[in-house]
């Protein structure tokens, strides 16, 4: 394993004077994908919020090889935006906002609008640029979300169920966007997911949690059917699933 | 002040403007309206028309309070207003309640204060028509410097918080994490949008404050194609519609403030009849 890009010494997270999160320890490898892998209610989302210094925590995050305290540049995807339809806020706007605070209503600059055109290149949905980002799909939202947290050439990607709205076809699509992009930039990356086959495609390491780091390591050792029974269920069942997905025609 | 007043003058060479208290009433309104505007974008994008009400239905408490103690009624209510919207966002913050619903329970308990202190001291409700109805035409010298001063504040705040406030309203852990903490910025809008709404009280009155920050950015949406499109569209429907507002009350005999927003939802109307038609096509 290389050295850890985020080192968790004991965190714990209350909300409301409820435990959300309980003595985590754990390291998360650096340039490579690893997956936090849990059930609802599990404290997925709070442990990426303690990360970026959202919620209070105990305990120390530090980061990199150094172990700093102080965060390093983070991209974070969320799962969605709240923006109704009728928005006229374009992908334009909104990737302009996050890179600069020279406020939209005085113009865009040529030079802030090349970085957003070849943010979005990169993911490939450059045609997006000028539409109203209320009217995008689910697929085209995130990728925008992508592309806004790679804009701030971010040391550390966190992505928070970034396939939770989208349909089946999109998050394959989205998931090897994000392998890409990944291979291509080595970036430290962190995937929120419940869906043991994006984790199991995509990801390196697996951490599983439950409140609790139930177990953490490389993907073949940690997906086992055991570990999933103690992080999902003692109810549930793994079946192999190993057959072709070839259909005949109908 | 006087030389803005004869700058309006210069500006706007029409007859119905001569008298004094004309081109003050109009300074007024092209101060506070656009302002009103540029800052309903964001009440409408962050959900907040409800705590506006709330605000503005505290100018009742913050009159009554001020004649029972003795000190100027405006200034009061000014200063219940930002003391009862600090109090919303603070505990909003706090509670694990919805802020709709301590917005309601701040509601209720402003207007409830009000009419038990209106009608324990009856001497007192003659003071509330101009709260409620607004009298821009009898604007004094030094409410215009407040209005001015709290002009070129949110002039600023529009430059330091647009883009901030855009992404907080879309996301506040994305916004966070880009450096934008979501208290401070939320505390400065609340408090900012706490004194507009108490300054435009004199212009529209209670019962239309929350129509002048949401109906020209409801009719911006329809017409904007970007985020600047709908802060200029927004700002210039309110400034026309002040022009236009206070010459046709001059001309009708009407509330000005009223006029002002009726012609406000005009412009919604035709702007919503042009998203439609283009829609169709």
């Amino acid at each position: 394993m290389s050295a850890p890009a985020i080192i968790l010494e004991n965190v714990s997270v209350e909300l409301g004077g409820r435990p959300v999160l309980e003595n985590l320890n754990v390291e998360f490898e650096s340039g490579c994908l690893t997956a936090v892998l849990g059930p609802n209610g599990a404290g997925k989302t709070t442990l990426l919020h303690a990360i970026l210094g959202l919620v209070p925590y105990k305990g120390h995050i530090l980061f990199g090889k150094e172990r700093r305290e102080k965060r390093p540049r983070l991209g974070y995807v969320p799962q969605r935006l709240d923006l109704d339809r009728g928005s006229p806020i374009t992908v334009r706007d909104f990737l302009t906002a996050v890179q600069t605070d020279r406020p939209l209503w005085t113009g865009i600059s040529r030079e802030r609008d090349q970085q957003s055109r070849a943010a979005l290149e990169r993911i490939g949905v450059a045609a997006i640029l000028g539409r109203p980002i209320g009217k995008l799909s689910g697929g085209e939202t995130q990728r925008v979300l992508l592309a806004q947290a790679l804009l701030r050439r971010p040391e550390i990607l966190l992505l928070d169920e970034p396939a939770a709205a989208v349909d089946v076809s999109g998050e394959a699509l989205f998931c090897d966007v994000l392998e890409q992009v990944q291979d291509e930039l080595g970036i430290t990356t962190l995937l929120i997911s419940h869906d043991l086959s994006i984790v199991s495609t995509h990801a390196r390491n697996v951490v599983c949690l439950n409140r609790q780091i139930i177990c953490s390591g490389p993907i073949a050792a940690v997906m086992t059917p055991d570990n999933l029974k103690r992080v999902f269920s003692p109810h549930t069942d793994v079946f192999d699933h190993s057959h072709s997905h070839t259909h005949p025609p109908a | 002040m006087d030389l803005l007043t004869h700058l309006v003058a210069q500006i706007f060479p029409f007859s119905w403007l001569e008298p004094e208290f004309m081109r003050r009433a109009l300074l007024g309104l092209i101060l506070i309206a656009p302002a009103c505007a540029t800052m309903g974008v964001q009440v409408v994008s962050m959900r907040m028309a409800f705590y506006s009400d709330a605000i503005s239905h505290s100018a009742f408490s913050g009159v009554a309070l001020g004649l029972i103690l003795g000190l100027d009624p405006r200034w009061t209510m000014i200063a219940f207003g930002v003391l009862v919207g600090c109090g919303v966002l603070i505990f909003a913050r706090k509670s694990e309640l919805s802020s709709d619903t301590v917005i309601g329970v701040f509601f209720a308990a402003v207007v409830a204060l009000g009419v038990v202190i209106v009608s324990a001291r009856r001497g007192l409700a003659r003071y509330f028509e101009g709260v409620l109805f607004g009298d821009i035409l009898t604007i004094q010298t030094v409410e215009l410097w407040a209005i001015l001063t709290l002009a070129a504040a949110i002039l600023i705040f529009q430059w330091l918080a647009f883009n901030r406030l855009l992404l907080l309203a879309m996301n506040p852990p994305l916004a966070h994490s880009r450096g934008i903490r979501p208290a401070p910025w939320e505390m400065a809008f609340g408090i900012l949008l706490a004194l507009l709404v108490m300054v435009a009280l004199k212009a529209v009155g209670l019962l239309l404050v929350t129509a002048l920050l949401v109906v020209p950015g409801a009719a911006a949406r329809n017409l904007a194609k970007s985020a600047a499109g709908l802060f200029w569209w927004a700002s210039a429907q309110a400034l026309i519609a002040s022009v236009l507002g206070l010459y046709l009350s001059f001309i009708w005999g009407s509330a000005t403030g009223a006029t002002v927003i009726l012609i406000c939802v005009l412009f919604f109307v035709g702007s919503f009849g042009y998203r439609m038609i283009k829609g169709a096509r």
